[in-house]
């Protein structure tokens, strides 16, 4: 720290500049300013974008007022074609919401979604004279329900394809274990749990079927200690731990039992059009929180193996969305090739024998190379959730 | 983007030293160090120039907060490399500068975290980025570009280095008026250079407040830096501080400096159980004013030749070490910029804080690693722990708005 008399000196020499600087708006002046400046809207059914006066280019803030007594969602599209700039979801009765965005010239329209009702569109606004904003707001193509549902059958026409083999590969470990095989039987765990790892049921996708398969131990403990734990980190923790084949006989039967239970619940069950979207980042993600930490190593120390199976997965979510996504995202092929760049990293860890290089194995520079590869890929994934978040158009 | 002519206009007509520009900031708070929460809104709109022929954050006065964060890069070419500076070098540039985050539409996440509201505030950030000795190792051609001094840390004889927090190939030192703002930033950098660089270690430290007057206490309850030469004395910046071309060094260096990082443990609870005048006599300083023992006030500079046995001051005081007040001990000055920090608590519920010790010097072995050498089973030792950090080198400044941080290295 310099002296107190030096300090000073450097003071008195700027001193006209201070005088500049508090005669300056601070941020407090901005907002206020922004707050006034703001567009008020009517988004009511009758009245939708009643409000809009003198429309001009550049960045703006509207105020959306929710005139009507319920929810409702409010769009502001490129009235030609449909490409959505604003939508402002669950905005409730009586509600006012602030939205901000940068128009150039075109002809734009404010389009009302009540819950329970039909879109009310609202009069068509044109702005002339903004040539050339910059930082204008991209426009999205809204992705609709009746869209994702192909791509979300085709998902899952794959993911029910893939269950018949995992349950005959937790047969398979079944048969080895009642044969005390415990080699075959690690080798079997293996295969099942990355069939399993392909499945997508990151983040709870799967709901309590998912924690029989494939759950943790309870906080403070580990697979070994965790006694009502079930699924393939019980069975890992035993088989790599040293137990006898015997005792871990029971779980691989309820493993078998829990994959059935999965076949049956995946030909009822239904999935949320959102879910395919979210699946595709939420997969890899799950993969960075638990695998790339070794949270979840009960002792096989084949996280990377998971990782590989978890690339697969995404690359099985994210294809039946390549139609959708050629339009709207830019980045489409830049996320294949992260996904392939990483997939094909992951794979140098596996030797020729087969077996996976243990996390711990790895030395810091290569798992940094690991961990940045997949923040790249994940950062490249995000935008796939936010364009196939699925949106009314009418 | 919200942005204010005057204070970049103040700042662009002194370039010539950080100092001055920096004490536009200072000023416009009327306060040296704003940093109370009702400052908030006073300091918002500080904002330090990002162009100029040095970088900002070494003759800036410290602010309040600081995040250290050392990288490695895990680009794998040149080019990427190159793209990586340009980022970074965008990045600090719009941060620092504050404004409205692009607006990116529906098809992405936001554009920015959003942890300091809509509009971002300058609040005073400076984003100091460093190069250490191993970006100039095999994978990017550059060996023959490295500063000469700049290796990795030697382990000094009473330090305790953890080498999983020590070096890295790049440190960002982020400085700024809050906390919010200082981790705003290091989201945002880490966020926009995603796969080109992984954190290896970071830490994040405070300045305190001058209690009451004077320089900034350590959590010794001593205060840090009182020797610092002026930073308002630009000749003696380029002795003590600037690196220069010429000699052993490349010619991208100038306007660099050799930037030390030390992560410092203090052993408080064994501190707090010795004797003030065992603490005093340790440093060659009194606790209470910073005045050295042979004088009444904190710049009171020591007077060793009315005290050369140690009788006052004894011979190997703290200050007596590092600063004997020779005609040889002049050019061996550096200029520190540390940071307080607090790390929690250790596995035996000792509290674990320190200090960042920083520093920044025109040459390694002539300064800092001269007076380290000094210090060497200097009384202090028993109650501190060196346990990380490194040595980097201070990237020359960004000239313009074409320019970008590490072009003359790179180029």
């Amino acid at each position: 720290m310099r002296s107190i008399d030096s300090r000073r000196g450097v003071l008195a020499g700027i001193f006209g500049a201070t005088l500049a600087l508090t005669a300056c708006g601070g941020p407090s002046e901005s907002a206020a300013s922004s707050a006034s400046s703001a567009v008020r809207i009517s988004a009511g059914v009758d009245d939708c974008g009643k409000g809009w006066a003198s429309p001009h280019g550049g960045r703006q803030t509207f105020e959306l007022h929710n005139t009507t007594v319920a929810g409702e969602e409010v769009h502001l599209e490129n009235a030609a074609t449909g490409a959505l700039y604003l939508d402002v979801e669950s905005l409730g009765a009586d509600a006012r919401q602030q939205a901000t965005v940068t128009l150039g010239n075109g002809t734009y329209r404010f389009v009302c979604l009540p819950s329970d009702g039909e879109a009310a569109l609202g009069a068509k606004v044109t702005i002339t004279g903004s040539k050339d904003v910059a930082g204008a707001t991209p426009p999205l193509k809204p992705v609709t329900r009746n869209e994702l549902i192909p791509a979300l059958k085709s998902y899952q026409t794959w993911v029910r394809g893939r269950l018949p083999v995992l349950q005959t590969q937790v047969q398979q470990l079944e048969t080895d274990l009642k044969a005390g095989d415990l080699a075959s039987a690690r080798a079997s765990w293996l295969a099942a749990h990355q069939t399993y790892e392909t499945l997508g049921a990151a983040y709870g996708a799967f709901g309590d079927l998912d924690g029989a398969i494939n759950g943790l131990p309870a906080p403070g403990k580990t697979a070994r200690q965790d006694h009502h734990l079930e699924g393939f980190h019980r069975i890992e923790a035993l088989l790599y731990g040293g137990a006898p084949a015997s005792d871990i006989t029971p779980y691989a039967s309820r493993l078998v039992r829990s994959v059935s239970d999965l076949r049956s619940a995946f030909v009822s069950g239904r999935v949320d059009p959102v879910d395919i979207g979210l699946r595709s980042h939420e997969i890899l993600e799950n993969a960075l929180e638990f695998e790339l930490t070794g949270r979840t190593d009960a002792g096989s120390h084949t996280a990377l193996a998971t990782v590989d199976a978890n690339l697969t997965g995404t690359r099985e979510a994210l294809e039946p969305l390549r139609t959708i996504l050629a339009e709207r995202y830019p980045d489409l092929a830049a996320t294949e090739r992260a996904l392939d760049t990483s997939q094909h990293l992951i794979r140098t860890f596996q030797g020729a024998d087969g077996e996976w290089t243990p996390l711990s194995a790895l030395t810091r520079s290569q798992r940094e190379k690991v961990n940045a590869q997949i923040d790249a890929t994940l950062e490249l994934l995000a935008p796939v959730a936010a364009i196939c978040d699925p949106r009314r158009t009418s | 983007m919200r942005r204010d002519p005057e204070v970049t206009g103040v700042s662009r007509r002194n370039l010539l030293g950080g100092a001055a520009a920096g004490a536009v900031a200072v000023a416009a708070g009327s306060t040296l160090l704003p940093r109370s929460a009702s400052a908030a809104t006073d300091t918002a709109s500080h904002q330090y120039a990002f162009e100029g022929v040095h970088q900002r954050g070494i003759l800036t006065p410290a602010q309040a907060q600081a995040s250290y964060v050392a990288l490695d890069v895990t680009a794998s070419s040149k080019a990427e490399l190159v793209d990586l500076f340009r980022t970074i070098t965008s990045t600090a540039r719009s941060l620092t500068k504050g404004g409205t985050p692009p607006d990116t539409g529906l098809a992405t996440p936001p554009s920015d975290s959003g942890v300091l509201g809509p509009v971002v505030p300058s609040d005073g950030l400076t984003i100091t980025t460093s190069v250490g000795a191993s970006l100039f190792d095999d994978r990017f051609g550059l060996a023959d570009r490295k500063p000469a001094r700049l290796r990795r840390m030697e382990d000094f004889p009473n330090d305790d280095l953890d080498r999983a927090v020590c070096d890295g190939d790049l440190l960002l030192q982020i400085c700024g008026h809050h906390q919010d703002t200082t981790l705003h930033a290091l989201r945002e950098i880490t966020r926009a250079t995603r796969g080109a660089m992984q954190v290896r270690w970071r830490r994040d430290g405070f300045h305190s407040p001058p209690r009451p007057a004077g320089s900034s206490r350590n959590l010794m309850g001593f205060r840090d830096g009182t020797a610092n030469p002026s930073t308002a004395d630009a000749s003696l910046m380029n002795q003590l501080v600037w690196t220069r071309s010429g000699g052993d060094e490349p010619d991208w260096v100038d306007g660099g400096s050799y930037h030390v990082v030390r992560q410092i443990r203090m052993l408080v609870e064994f501190w707090d159980r010795i004797s003030i005048r065992e603490q005093e006599n340790i440093f060659g300083r009194r606790r209470d004013s910073g005045a050295p023992l042979t004088g009444s006030k904190e710049h009171d500079v020591p007077d060793y030749a009315a005290d050369p046995s140690g009788e006052v001051i004894q011979m190997d005081a703290h200050i007596r070490l590092a600063n004997p007040h020779t005609a040889h001990a002049k050019k061996q000055q550096i200029l520190r910029r540390g940071y307080n920090y607090d790390g929690g608590t250790d596995a035996n519920g000792n509290l674990d804080m320190g200090l960042i010790f920083t520093c920044f010097n025109a040459d390694l072995e002539r300064q800092f690693v001269a007076i380290q050498k000094r210090l060497a089973d200097e009384p202090l030792v028993d109650y501190v722990s060196p346990f990380g950090g490194g040595y980097f080198f201070a990237l020359p400044g960004v000239r313009d708005h074409q320019d970008w941080l590490g072009r003359r290295l790179l180029t």
